[in-house]
């Protein structure tokens, strides 16, 4: 990481007072205004913000790949003792590609779906180094080699559409490096992947720039992934730097009051109990000249002169930059939140907040509680088709595989697990969308009949769905008011009086005003259409949520808000959320219990903190080492696991995790493990033959710890 | 299937934009949604959108005034320029512009030539309008029972579509034209008999989309059915598609006409119908009875324009509706 | 592919026989009976029989159609006694004329369009895609006959250049070595599919400029004319190759008013004469094998464009 510092010179890159205007059919856009980094040779910066901070246009900036008519209307660029700013096209487009090299977000649509890997990595090589084919499609090989494909000759040959999310990304930072760009700017690079997967990327493009020299850009969201790679950070919000830092002083001493908020809505810091810090509001709109700090309106510390003005970006020594002019605090980060909870009703009085209980709102279910769901013996299969004239049946595919579980009232159970794993089906079936293949579902101790019994009317309304992109769950032709009454018109609730009154509730319980009821999906953020989403879910009072990753689209800030909406919910209506999440820690957050879920089916449950403290099964403990955390001290012993998920359609003979599993002996592949440790309700179960020991050790047959 | 993990790839503002693409206005919205003084009610916002969006299409406008100018000058004309269309006057055929009082002077038979410009605009707006329109609904019904029912009763709805559109809709339309005597009803049905079938097509298709929605999974979810999903989901959200084509079928019928005529098997005189007027005028574009030729001709084009420009205006208009600031 | 190409045949299949079906109900309401318009009106009441019972028409229903099926593949299409000539032989020697002159009009076509759809998506919202658009436009709001005619004033009247009427050669390579006379009508039909190509081409290009890759190309330091011809041209033209099937029905439409219109003689002349003479044999025929050429060239167009395309071809058959 902090690699020996090769030239005392200067920096490689340096940028001061950038601004970014975009014309727009109506005004203009301003997404970046006065953006100020350095970077020095061979190091890593880790760029972090929400959305619309202006992170990913920094790196746009930098490669000269603004969006039409975006121009950088004041600044200045210096990359390699040259001015970007007023390079030619030409001249730009020369250095993109050879000192500059760029990694994008989506690796699936970043890649020309219609040529060859080899092609698309061998284009550098033709354009810029004006190689022959043969010449360049070799180079490629060696490339896509370096960057660990198994079989580089065969792979080159293949469309990106043959190849799985992580070898694709693979295949962009081939391509990225075919010239040995002087610095490697990623962009999101692994937001689109699983989070085993992200580790193995992450790996490769710290290795990739220590063997090149070069310096690297890592922009991300997630604060998480810069801690443990960058070497410094830059926090972005509004389209400024508002703090820069080397990286563990930045985690450890925050100054600026938005970084500080940011590290306080981590769900991963927090407890079970602890009720998130939310940042209230939402950023500023870049279409107006912002007066004084952007985030003052949202901070709990802001004073008048925090409103007018520029505020200077500062050192404070130890090349600890800031733009703040009350920045830190004496609350520890862990406590901001208790503080910041009568703050963020402060700011929020204006916009009739819910009345949230006073504590925090997961205490403890008592074991009395009744049981709401319980989920016996579920499995689902789809038939996999096939066949050339008629279409028929070639095979089947295991998404869900004998899963039971149950919830109580007022509980919440997560499930966890990557993509492909069934937990999403899983959802649709308690929720009575699909059928289960085997096994029964008890609601109340009824069986639903997978909603199509005598009782599917009671069923649809007893159990509810919370969908992950609210935009697309909202018919986008129907206004809040029509969006929140269908549930009740559907299930005949009431007269159209009573459903008017029920929705002003709704829409008042999720804190959103009551003229929210007269606009479109369109005309909201994702953060409010969630709440809608919630709204809409709680329309029926129902006993069951199943919440399939609601708050997976969100920025963290948002994210808070809306978990804590939840919680509270949760708390005043006694409901039971089956909460499915690909992340481990909002997971961990929200949960009494948690269901750890791979292939289909489920290998390990139990409470929340015992799972996630002392996991048993091999599998559970490679998803929690793989999650980076924003503890830079964090050096604890780490499970990895290569390769990919198998496919659900043949899966592995007995434990469906062997064939990656580092302790996998001959008796996992013929026998499936049976639950063990405490057989009973809501205690600590997992499906393994060889468990991980308690202490959180690991044996000794390790493949691939560090 | 499951879902993919996604990372905070909300896109409010200028973030993760292709370059080169539209964008949005920015993050956090303007306007506080969560203010709670009470506004006026916006009954319409959608609507008033579009017909913004609509009004700034140059070309979309063009297009409408063309069309009220041209129903204007076929219905209103006649009562302002009153001409006998019935009776020939063979003293008075071929009479250039301008002279005997003739504005646009006369045809082979005597006919006053700008009456009778307004007598078949009638003919032709009435059947490309009655053609397109039935064309329309009958496609629509047709396409999203097939879309909406799926199985193989789709495949057999649908594989009657792909064998009527094999066959070059003009041979189709002659072979029926001389089993039949061509009247206007008789040519409005036999047009819309075999233009239904791209609307049709295209409203199945949406009707296929629009069913695996998740906004039609989460009405499911809260206990709706089938008849639901079409009343009030499917057809809100497909309305925009069958509009836009109607336009383009209008457009497409008022041509078919003038085809029909041209290939000899239009609607016999008195009626008169600007296709006809044209493709009899043909056989004067060698002599100097320019005005026989040009203005049929030119009213056609600008009357099939006009329908396209607003089809496409329109287009705009109902597709800003799912667009994200 | 292959599984994707057997459904597309096996479907294609389908459409045929329903093709056939409807050409024989067409038949069996022909004015006076499928006999009466074969014969003639001056038929006798005798020969009408007989004539009947020769066809199978006095047989039930689907019997009759599959008769007609089976007459139908075996190669005899009627008799015209008007040309006193097999359909079939009229048919063989028409038939490959149309095409030629379709195949023509379909080349020009792409050629024009593809570069004017190009630089409309490069230059999208300024004034060259709104002219492009509006000429487009017209072209496709002027009826055929009349802007054929004009065409033929204007290049063969005003500035004699070109024959105004198409060549007479008996066989194919006849008119192919009289090009001049072929100019006019092939630039002609070409017309009709002009709009909708170069409008196709347009949105294909848009959406593509817009796709991620595109971008990619740009940060590997591409020149734009090799992230435009390179990436996003050669990504648009795959679902060009199927647009070509799609437009196969148009084409023939224009040809029978262009063949009509500059006297050539194809299928569509011959398709245009029999209406004036109510030669029903040759009507019911040259619709029933333009419908089925037709069905066969849009197969032929989806089977290229799932061999051309690396994501048809290399997936596992789903759609």
């Amino acid at each position: 990481m902090s690699t020996p510092v090769h030239n005392t010179a200067g920096p490689l890159l340096s940028i001061s007072d950038l601004h970014v205007t975009i014309p727009q059919r109506r005004g203009e856009v301003t997404p970046l205004r006065g953006v100020n980094l350095t970077l020095r040779q061979g190091r890593t910066l880790g760029i972090v913000g929400e959305s619309g901070s202006g992170k990913t246009m920094t790196a746009l900036a930098l490669m000269g790949l603004l969006p039409a008519n975006g121009r950088i209307s004041r600044g200045s660029i210096e990359f390699d003792g040259v001015d970007l700013v007023s390079a030619t096209p030409k001249q730009a487009r020369r250095r993109r590609g050879t000192d500059l090299g760029m990694i994008f977000q989506d690796p699936m649509t970043s890649l020309n779906p219609t040529m060859q890997i080899g092609d698309q990595i061998g284009e550098g090589l033709i354009v810029h180094q004006r190689l022959g084919r043969k010449e360049a499609r070799r180079r490629a090989i060696e490339i896509l080699e370096r960057v660990g494909m198994p079989r580089p000759d065969r792979i080159a040959a293949d469309y990106p559409h043959q190849l799985s999310g992580g070898m694709r990304q693979r295949a962009m930072i081939a391509m990225a490096l075919v010239n040995h760009p002087k610095l490697l700017i990623a962009d999101e690079p692994t937001t689109a992947l699983d989070v085993t997967t992200q580790r193995q990327i992450l790996d490769l493009i710290e290795d990739i720039k220590e063997e090149y020299d070069s310096a690297a850009i890592l922009v991300t969201h997630d604060l998480g992934v810069v801690a443990g790679r960058a070497d410094e950070v830059a926090v972005m919000y509004a389209g400024r730097v508002v703090e820069h830092a080397p990286a563990r002083e930045l985690f450890e001493n925050p100054q600026h009051q938005y970084t500080r908020a940011l590290l306080a809505a981590l769900p991963e810091r927090a407890s079970g109990s602890d009720r998130l810090y939310a940042i209230p509001g939402m950023p500023p709109s870049l279409k107006e000249e912002i007066a004084g700090c952007p985030f003052a309106p949202r901070c709990h510390r802001a004073q008048d002169d925090c409103r007018t003005g520029t505020i200077a970006f500062e050192d404070h020594g130890a090349g600890h930059r800031v733009a703040c002019l009350h920045p830190g605090g004496e609350e520890h980060l862990g406590q901001l939140s208790v503080p910041a909870a009568a703050a963020e009703k402060q700011v929020l009085a204006a916009q009739s907040e819910a009345p949230a209980p006073e504590t925090g709102a997961a205490e403890d279910v008592p074991a009395s509680a009744e049981v709401v769901l319980d989920v016996d013996g579920i499995s689902k299969n789809y038939p996999a088709l096939g066949g050339s004239v008629i279409r028929r049946r070639i095979g089947t595919v295991s998404a869900v595989n004998d899963v039971t579980f149950s919830v109580r009232e007022g509980e919440t159970f997560g499930l966890v697990g990557e993509s492909g794993c069934g937990k999403s089906t899983l959802g649709r079936v308690i929720a009575a969308l699909e059928q289960p293949s085997e096994g029964v579902i008890h609601l109340d101790g009824t069986d639903i009949e997978g909603g199509k019994g005598r009782n599917s009317k009671a069923v649809h309304r007893s159990v509810q769905l919370m969908f992950q992109d609210s935009a697309a769950a909202m018919d986008p032709r129907m206004r809040v008011d029509e969006i929140l009454t269908e549930p009740l018109d559907i299930q005949g609730v009431g007269t159209a009086k009573d459903r008017a009154r029920r929705v002003e509730e709704l829409i008042d319980d999720v804190g959103l005003a009551q003229d929210s009821l007269e606009r479109y999906p369109h005309e909201f953020s994702g953060g409010q259409l969630q709440r809608i989403g919630l709204a809409r879910s709680l329309a029926l009072d129902p006993r069951v949520v199943v919440c399939d990753e609601p708050v997976s689209a969100l920025d963290v800030s948002v994210q808070a808000q809306v978990l804590n909406q939840m919680k509270d919910i949760q708390a005043e209506h006694r409901l039971a959320y089956v909460f499915i999440s690909h992340d481990l820690s909002v997971v961990r957050y929200m949960s009494d219990r948690i269901g750890v879920m791979y292939l289909g089916t489920m290998v390990e449950q139990g409470p929340a903190e015992e799972v996630s403290a002392r996991p048993r099964h091999p599998y559970t403990r490679v998803l929690i080492d793989a999650v980076p955390t924003v503890e830079p001290d964090d050096e604890r012993e780490r499970l990895l696991v290569e390769g990919e998920l198998p496919s659900a359609m043949d899966p592995p003979s007995g434990c469906r995790f062997r064939t990656r599993c580092p302790f996998a002996q001959e008796i996992c592949a013929t026998a499936p493990p049976v639950v063990e440790m405490g057989a009973e309700e809501g205690e600590h179960q997992v499906a393994c033959h060889f468990p991980l020991p308690e202490d959180g050790t690991l044996p000794t047959r390790v493949g691939a710890a560090r | 299937m499951t879902t993919t993990p996604r990372g905070a790839d909300e896109t409010p503002a200028a973030e993760n934009l292709p370059a080169g693409a539209p964008l949005p206005t920015g993050p956090g919205s303007p306007e506080p949604v969560e203010s709670s003084q009470r506004r006026p009610r916006r009954r319409s916002s959608l609507g008033r959108q579009g017909i913004e969006m609509f009004l700034e299409n140059r070309l979309a406008v063009l297009g409408l005034v063309l069309i009220v100018g041209l129903v204007l000058f076929s219905f209103v004309g006649p009562l302002l320029h009153r001409t006998d269309q019935v009776h020939t006057d063979l003293a008075n055929a071929y009479v250039p512009p301008g002279e005997r009082g003739y504005l646009l002077g006369t045809d082979g038979i005597g006919y006053d030539q700008l009456g009778r410009l307004m007598l078949g605009g009638q003919t032709s707006l009435i059947v490309g309008l009655a053609a397109g329109l039935l064309a329309t609904a009958f496609g629509t019904l047709w396409g999203a029972t097939a879309g909406f029912l799926g199985g193989w009763v789709d495949a057999v709805m649908m594989r009657l579509v792909d064998a009527l559109l094999s066959i070059p809709a003009l041979f189709l339309f002659m072979l029926i034209a001389t089993i039949i005597t061509p009247t206007v009803p008789m040519l409005v049905l036999t047009i819309a008999a075999f233009a239904w079938l791209n609307p049709a097509r295209m409203i199945r298709g949406d009707s296929i989309a629009l069913r695996s929605r998740d906004f039609i999974v989460a009405m499911r979810g809260m206990g709706g059915g089938s008849a639901r999903a079409v009343r009030s989901h499917i057809v809100r959200n497909a309305i925009g598609t069958v509009i836009v084509n109607a336009t383009f079928q209008i457009a497409d019928a008022i041509l078919y006409v003038a085809y029909l005529s041209y290939l000899g098997l239009g609607v016999p005189p008195p009626a008169a119908n600007w296709g006809g007027m044209l493709s009899s005028g043909i056989g004067e574009i060698y002599s100097a009875n320019w005005w026989l030729v040009y203005p049929p001709g030119i009213l056609i084009i600008l009357l099939v324009l006009a329908f396209n420009f607003v089809g496409d205006g329109l287009r705009d208009a109902f597709e800003v509706r799912l667009r994200k600031r | 592919m292959w599984q994707y190409v057997l459904r597309r045949s096996g479907q294609a299949f389908v459409v045929i026989l329903l093709v056939t079906f409807i050409t024989f109900l067409l038949l069996h309401n022909l004015p006076g009976g499928a006999a009466r318009s074969a014969l003639g009106l001056d038929a006798t009441q005798a020969q009408i029989d007989a004539y009947n019972v020769q066809m199978g028409y006095d047989q039930p229903f689907l019997v009759q159609y599959a008769m007609y099926l089976g007459r139908l593949f075996s190669g005899d299409l009627g008799f015209s006694f008007q040309q006193n000539q097999p359909v079939v032989d009229l048919i063989v020697q028409r038939l490959p004329k149309t095409m030629v002159l379709s195949f023509l009009a379909a080349v020009v076509a792409l050629l024009i369009a593809i570069p004017l759809g190009v630089v409309q998506a490069t230059r999208r919202g300024q004034w060259p895609d709104y002219l492009v658009t509006s000429v487009a436009l017209l072209a496709y709001a002027t009826p055929l006959f009349f802007l054929g005619m004009l065409l033929i004033v204007l290049f063969s009247q005003t500035i004699p250049l070109l024959p105004p009427q198409a060549p007479q050669g008996f066989s194919v390579l006849d008119i192919l070595a009289d090009w001049p006379g072929l100019i006019l009508p092939v630039v002609t039909l070409a017309i009709v599919t002009l709009a909708a190509y170069t409008r196709y081409v347009r949105s294909t290009m848009i959406d593509n400029l817009q796709e991620n890759y595109i971008r990619t190309a740009r940060a590997k330091g591409m020149s734009e004319g090799r992230v435009v011809i390179r990436h996003a041209l050669r990504n648009s033209l795959f679902p060009v190759i199927s647009l070509l099937g799609m437009y196969i029905p148009a084409l023939f439409s224009g040809a029978l008013v262009v063949e009509q219109l500059f006297n050539y003689p194809g299928m569509g002349l011959m398709f245009w004469q029999a209406t004036q003479t109510r030669d029903f044999p040759i009507l019911l025929a040259t619709t029933t094998i333009v419908a089925i050429a037709t069905v066969v060239g849009s197969l032929l167009a989806d089977i290229a464009y799932a061999v051309a395309d690396p994501r048809v071809r290399l997936s596992g058959g789903s759609e």
